[in-house]
């Protein structure tokens, strides 16, 4: 077998008739040996394919002299960390006989390492046998750098997006947890306020506070109801306060059990924003309420309740007709300002027209909210 | 005039719903605050009918309690602050009230439920009471 010295000596020779192929002045060598692109040139027909030239540059990228290179395969470049597969795509192409382009991670002679972008191509001469192979290299380190400080930048940015969503998700969680525990006490609370209401009344021997403490369980069950009706919706901001009417004509026509007390609706779905449903409640609880104390007292009538969305404006209309009586004048005083109270709060018209046995109470609230609007 | 049984950890609200249910002209057989209470009752009262709590003093079992009383073919109605906790099939339950209930309310849908117990399928439910849906009522 031929020694190193031998194979490093057929190269040089290879390389120097490579090179006297070309007069002196020849502008092409010149240029391969001046030019910044590190470059090198093999020969396949010598055993193991060794580099026969490579030019200044080449040794500056690497490290290593011409007297270090000449003679050996270009694998003394490739390290631990090089890619095995990138490797095998260079020496398919290579047996082909056919162009590649490949990134490489490569070791210089101090052991450190650096990404080359490498070219490698058969020089064919007439008859098309392959005489050389030409690889022209690129240390491309920084932008392989840069890219992998991009990808390490997106990584972590990912990471903290992952994380702030991950603590969005908990805080979330644990707000509408607190909001249903909340809402479950408020409801468990007024139901439980409701119960000592009534359980006083039922106590009392008393007619006058039996009647008192009737009126103050009706306004709570009003408030009830629109904290139960709030919590339906699956928008908990919108409140439908037809739907709240609905239910109150309902339980009270059931309850009543008057049929000389004739009741009629027209409902529409009115939507108010969360904040305006307890008054608007109270407004229609007392309405209906003022008017079927009438019908009772009197012995039978007509009620009728309108809800419905005027041009920009709701209104909330009931009639009723009965015979007027004068109502206990305490009940009357506590209805009266809880309607005015809830008007005011709201910036809504109260109008209140009797004619004859006919009372009519127009209650509009003007369109404010684009909310209202849906 | 039923047996009924009412389970329900906020003992002020039970006692209410206990009157509103004697004054109806029932029999209120016993006030549970927990499942195994619940169960025991179930056993000893054998009640007509039951009011039953999603959540009792030993948490969210209410459900299972309402179960088995459908197994001893008790028919009953929850009686929840969050009837959206219910499974689809209701428990086997004929419907909820759910809470804050109105007085009327309670009176409708007892008045209701006391005609269906009987027998008499001829009322219409009232606004207060959630019907289990259609598919799964065991009448």
């Amino acid at each position: 077998m031929p020694s190193r010295d031998q194979h490093q000596t057929d190269a040089r020779d290879a390389g120097d008739r490579l090179v006297a192929a070309h007069v002196r002045e020849d502008p092409f060598a010149a240029a391969f040996k001046a030019t910044r692109m590190p470059m090198i040139v093999t020969d396949p027909k010598q055993p193991d394919n060794p580099i026969i030239f490579c030019n200044a540059a080449f040794e500056k990228m690497t490290g290593y002299s011409n007297e270090d290179v000449i003679g050996r395969n270009c694998r003394f470049l490739q390290g631990a960390e090089t890619d095995r597969e990138t490797v095998a795509r260079l020496r398919e192409a290579i047996a082909a006989g056919t162009d590649i382009a490949v990134d490489i991670l490569n070791y210089r002679k101090d052991g450190s390492t650096f990404w080359n972008a490498l070219f490698l191509s058969p020089v064919r001469d007439d008859a098309g046998s392959i005489v050389y192979f030409f690889a022209s290299q690129l240390d491309f380190t920084t932008v392989k750098s840069r890219e992998a400080s991009l990808a390490a930048a997106r990584h972590q940015a990912e990471k903290d997006v992952a994380k702030h969503m991950a603590d969005l998700r908990t805080a979330l969680s644990a707000r509408s947890l607190l909001v249903h525990e909340v809402d479950h006490r408020v409801k468990n609370n007024l139901l439980t306020i409701a119960s000592i209401i009534k359980l006083q009344a039922r106590q009392t021997k008393d007619e006058g506070q039996k009647q008192v403490l009737m009126s103050t369980l009706n306004r709570v069950e009003a408030l009830s109801t629109v904290q139960r009706k709030l919590f339906t919706l699956d928008d908990v901001s919108k409140f439908d306060i037809a739907d709240f009417a609905r239910e109150l004509v309902a339980d009270l026509v059931n309850a009543i059990k008057r049929d000389d007390i004739h009741m009629t609706i027209d409902l529409s779905p009115v939507f108010v924003p969360a904040v305006k449903a307890s008054p608007l409640s109270l407004i229609v609880n007392e309405l209906v309420g003022d008017a079927t104390r009438r019908g009772l007292s009197d012995g039978g009538g007509k009620i009728n309740l309108v809800v419905k969305k005027l041009e920009d404006r709701f209104l909330i209309r009931v009639e009723d007709t009965s015979d007027p009586v004068v109502v206990d004048s305490e009940s009357a005083e506590i209805g009266r300002m809880i309607l005015e109270a809830s008007v005011r709060q709201l910036g809504a018209t109260l109008t209140k027209t009797v004619d004859g046995r006919r009372t009519t109470v127009d209650v509009t609230l003007p369109i404010e909210n684009p909310l209202e609007h849906e | 005039m039923m047996k009924v049984l009412i389970v329900e950890d906020e003992a002020l609200l039970a006692l209410e719903l206990e009157s509103e249910v004697e004054i109806a002209g029932h029999e209120v057989v016993g006030v549970a605050l927990s499942s195994a209470q619940a169960r025991d009752l179930m056993q000893s009262t054998q009640p007509d009918f039951a009011f039953v709590d999603i959540h009792l003093v030993d948490g969210p079992t209410g459900i299972d309690v309402g179960r088995d009383l459908a197994g001893n073919g008790v028919p009953y109605v929850f009686v929840s602050g969050n009837i959206k906790k219910l499974p689809p099939d209701f428990a086997g339950a004929l419907g909820a009230i759910e809470k804050p209930y109105t007085m009327n309310g309670m009176k409708n849908a007892l008045e209701y439920l006391t005609a269906v117990v009987e027998g008499d399928q001829a009322l219409q439910p009232p606004a207060s009471l959630v019907l289990a849906p259609e598919k799964y009522q065991v009448a």
